[in-house]
């Protein structure tokens, strides 16, 4: 089946952000939301504590694979916001909500054609 | 709001073909309509999710659900296989009927919990299993959802 197993064309730096941010707010709901915590409990018989654990278990190896220079700058993001990569939708950054022209958007020195927003630094991910 | 205007006729497939749990999330996940790099995201997200326990909650019904920056709101879909799946499940039991739910990782209206919990809800009610069974278009699927849930 093609669709979602299909990951030509997306830069695998990228994709692992991607993956990273996602995770993240997984792992914030499951710390930071007793609503969460209960209804996984209740309805998915889900222990919270041993899913954070997996989590931050997962979120650390993904961080391992970021080609140093992106996690570098990543570690710059993390403490600061709480979404290092943002979509950029009909051209604003969801970041800062700054009109960012897509086709200058990025970073020179960011290896593997990594973007971000050059007004608040997260990465960016451009929705269609 | 009500469960019914969270699904569009669009999400809904009544036949799904996929035999595996991996294929079935690929199938769910193409209900929604994404370009190729937000399914495959949004695939491994809900694999991850997955990894940390089944969302089959038994009697059939799974409810795979995530948050991801690959949607910008709340979206749902349904997919019923009648013959059933393999999907892990609580009870060990095949899944016959699948609720997707993905959220952005910040929602303005915050839905994505109290959707996520009318839902299991509503699969939750003895008699959904044999009406998810019986019905035969996506337009009778919402009209149930109208009917039975909140």
């Amino acid at each position: 089946m093609s669709g979602p197993s299909d990951t030509r064309g997306m830069d695998p730096q990228l994709m692992l952000l991607l993956e990273l941010q996602d995770l993240r707010a997984q792992r914030k709901e499951l710390a930071e939301s007793e609503v969460a915590e209960r209804m996984q409990e209740e309805h998915f018989h889900i222990d919270p504590a041993d899913a954070r654990s997996h989590l931050d278990e997962k979120i650390t190896e993904i961080e391992q694979e970021l080609h140093p220079r992106i996690r570098a700058r990543y570690a710059q993001i993390v403490p600061m916001r709480d979404r290092v990569v943002v979509p950029v939708i009909n051209g604003v950054c969801y970041g800062c909500f700054v009109s960012i022209p897509t086709a200058t958007a990025g970073d020179r020195d960011s290896p593997a054609g990594v973007q971000s927003c050059e007004h608040c630094g997260c990465f960016i991910y451009i929705l269609n | 709001m009500k469960l019914r205007q969270l699904f569009t006729l669009e999400g809904v497939n009544l036949e799904l073909k996929a035999e595996t749990k991996d294929d079935i999330l690929k199938e769910l996940i193409q209900l929604l309509d994404l370009d190729d790099k937000s399914e495959t995201i949004l695939f491994k997200t809900l694999k991850r999710r997955e990894n940390l326990g089944s969302t089959g909650i038994g009697k059939g019904i799974a409810i795979p659900h995530c948050r991801s920056l690959v949607v910008n709101r709340l979206r749902l879909a349904y997919g019923r296989k009648p013959e059933g799946a393999d999907f892990n499940s609580i009870d060990g039991e095949p899944v016959h009927n699948f609720f997707l739910i993905v959220a952005p990782p910040l929602e303005v209206s915050n839905q994505y919990l109290p959707v996520l919990g009318k839902i299991a809800q509503f699969a939750k009610d003895p008699d959904i299993p044999t009406h998810l069974q019986d019905i035969s278009t996506p337009q009778e699927f919402l009209d149930l959802l109208e009917e039975k849930a909140p």
